[in-house]
């Protein structure tokens, strides 16, 4: 298990990490420079949104020990608040995001204060019927979210700072930065909350709470702190992606699915680790995009393993790209099942391995 | 007064279905210490597997329940021994997150057998209905909860006079001492999710007459569970049974007297409230 304090040796480094997410933020933003093929561009909006949304679950769930299966809430009133303003009283989202965020804090800290004081199974009931509730009334309070039809985005406005329009939000590249701007905001907090007090305070809460308590550790405050950050970013990833589609609805906005997502992301990836939520959001990003496109189709048919025009490959071609969800749910049984600290987890072991037969051979590392 | 009736007879009805899901979630949690978060999706494959014996065979959905209850047993068995037992001692949330995942593949896989189409099992008594002192009385959900409630009265006798059933309750009540006199607790946590298992399925087969059948029919028949179970008390079977038509009649009434949209965010309000002031539920002993 993880160390519950700080090493004898100071502390985790923070150098390292920090050049690593900078430099890959860097690379990552002179990447629309060379690349401009839309549907590029869109997996990795869509990598970031997944990104954003699975660290932002990892600061509770991961780091704090408490699955959340229900942070579509979180998700659905960023996106909800935001297209609700622009469409009914032409507020700019840029201003929208932050009502929203303020709300989504705010109902998170409720949320809190109620049902923190569950612990496992319940707290994780909990949590789903807290998304259901806020789905419900979003879907029958039609005056105001437009009830099943959702909220269609007609009229975005233009960025203009000082009479100089920055962006017509015209193409994918605004988003592509927002989101990679957000992801590398929320990477570089988690790499600061695992470093900091907090970050501790979580993992003593997450590996025994009644221990973390008799330590003098409040349980509900930092857990209510951790899951305000989390509901702030994952609000804000709601807000975009909402923005980004042009359109929300229930089933979209706060449906189960999407708050499984966003554990699976991090589960898969590996729970409180700063790289696991990316390496999650990167493996189910591709695997789910490559079934959606029929890229795996084709793959066998290529590979002469199922005919074209076979009853097989048609009835692939035809079904496969709607059962990406089939995917998440081999994926998590398989993790699981056989890696349950996540494909991080299980690089990190796979490396402990191989530098102790490496030392063990006398060539120290 | 009739409208009250009506909605309270049919709420009851309804429950019927609700605790018979219910129990099959509380059996396998008394036992395993494990929430199942894909068992409204057996509810799903008990509802496909009654809608292709009849419309292949011909055989009724009340009948096919002999040949639902077997097959989904040993569904619900296999399942057990294949990839639960695996995780009993992970940790809570690891097991909750292998049941979601083992919910998306039967839903999905589902999907990709027989597209997500709805599909309706029209018996000739499917829209008939009954007059019951002046309430007139769904046909089908009558029939269902008749069936539910023998069902029901079977498994009581089961769980409380035969000597396996006495062996459930035990490994339910406490793993370790259930092993020490000598009972083979690994078998009964099969034998316990194969009867969750079975028991989900016959509540599908027997709703199939009354609802749609499609893929994602599961979920919300899962947390319905969920509220009747924590309702009851986890692991309480008479709590399950009492929290199902408290559910149902809950659900009937809110239709009526709130708004039809929001019957659901009754039940759930409700469920948060029994979660924070009484998470034992109204049978069960204090474990929160």
């Amino acid at each position: 298990m993880q160390s519950l304090g700080p090493k004898a040796d100071g502390g985790r480094p923070l150098f390292l990490p920090l050049s690593v997410v900078l430099l890959a933020g860097a690379s990552l933003a002179i990447l629309p420079r060379f690349v401009s093929n839309p549907y590029a561009l869109h997996l990795m909006v869509l990598f970031f949104l997944s990104v954003i949304t699975g660290s932002a679950w990892n600061l509770i769930g991961g780091y704090g020990g408490q699955y959340s299966v229900g942070h579509a809430a979180y998700f659905g009133i960023g996106a909800y608040t935001v297209l609700v303003l622009l469409q009914s009283h032409q507020v700019a989202p840029w201003w929208g995001i932050l009502p929203a965020l303020a709300l989504a804090v705010a109902v998170a800290l409720v949320v809190g204060g109620i049902t923190f004081r569950l612990r496992g199974p319940y707290f994780v009931l909990a949590s789903i019927a807290v998304a259901e509730i806020i789905r419900l009334t979003a879907l029958n309070w039609k005056d105001l979210t437009n009830g099943a039809e959702g909220i269609l985005v007609t009229d975005m406005p233009s960025l203009v700072i000082g009479g100089a329009v920055i962006t017509r939000f015209l193409s994918k590249v605004p988003f592509y930065y927002s989101g990679l701007a957000l992801a590398l905001a929320v990477v570089l907090v988690s790499l600061f909350v695992e470093r900091s007090k907090l970050g501790y305070y979580l993992q003593a809460i997450r590996e025994d709470q009644d221990a973390a308590s008799s330590l003098g550790i409040p349980l509900t405050r930092y857990k209510n702190i951790a899951l305000a950050l989390s509901a702030f970013f994952t609000a804000w990833a709601g807000a975009l992606y909402a923005l980004y589609v042009g359109f929300i609805d229930p089933p979209s906005g706060i449906g189960l699915d999407i708050s499984v997502q966003i554990v699976l992301t991090a589960i898969i990836g590996g729970i409180g680790t700063v790289l696991g939520p990316p390496v999650g959001a990167l493996v189910l990003v591709a695997l789910s995009e490559s079934l959606r496109s029929n890229l795996i189709t084709d793959l066998l048919v290529k590979s002469g393993l199922v005919a074209e025009s076979s009853k097989t490959g048609v009835f692939l071609r035809e079904n496969l790209a709607h059962a990406h969800m089939l995917i998440y749910g081999l994926l998590v049984a398989l993790v699981i099942l056989f890696m349950p600290e996540g494909v991080v987890g299980a690089l990190r072991a796979a490396a402990r391995r191989v530098r102790r037969r490496a030392s063990a051979r006398g060539e120290a590392p | 007064m009739t409208l009250f009736l009506q909605a309270l007879l049919s709420g009851v009805l309804i429950g019927g279905a609700y605790a018979l899901i219910g129990i099959g979630l509380t059996i396998v949690f008394g036992v395993m210490r494990i929430i199942n978060f894909a068992h409204g999706d057996l509810v799903m494959m008990g509802m496909y597997l009654a809608y292709f014996l009849f419309t292949i065979f011909g055989i009724d959905p009340y009948l096919s329940i002999f040949v639902v209850y077997p097959a989904m047993w040993c569904f619900g068995a296999l399942l057990q021994k294949l990839v639960v037992n695996r995780v009993l001692d992970a940790l809570p949330q690891n097991q909750i997150l292998l049941t979601i995942g083992i919910g998306l593949i039967l839903s999905n896989t589902a999907m990709l057998l027989f597209t997500s189409d709805y599909r309706i099992l029209s018996t000739p008594y499917s829209s008939s209905s009954i007059a019951l002192g002046g309430v007139s009385v769904s046909a089908p959900l009558l029939g269902s909860f008749l069936i539910t409630s023998a069902v029901t009265a079977v498994l009581y006798w089961f769980l409380m006079r035969t000597d396996m059933g006495q062996a459930i309750r035990a490994t339910a009540q406490d793993r370790e001492a259930a092993q020490l006199m000598g009972i083979n607790v690994r078998w009964m946590s099969v034998v316990a999710t194969g009867i969750g298992a079975g028991l989900a399925a016959v509540a599908g087969a027997l709703l199939a007459p009354t609802y749609y059948v499609f893929p994602q029919v599961g979920q919300p028949f899962t947390l319905k569970a969920f509220v009747v179970v924590v309702l009851g008390g986890m692991g309480s079977v008479l709590g399950a049974t009492v929290g199902g038509i408290l559910i149902g009649v809950t659900e009937s009434l809110g239709a009526i007297y709130v708004s039809s949209g929001l019957k659901d965010l009754v039940v759930y309000l409700l469920f948060l409230a029994i979660l924070v002031f009484r998470p034992s539920g109204l049978f069960g002993r204090s474990r929160a």
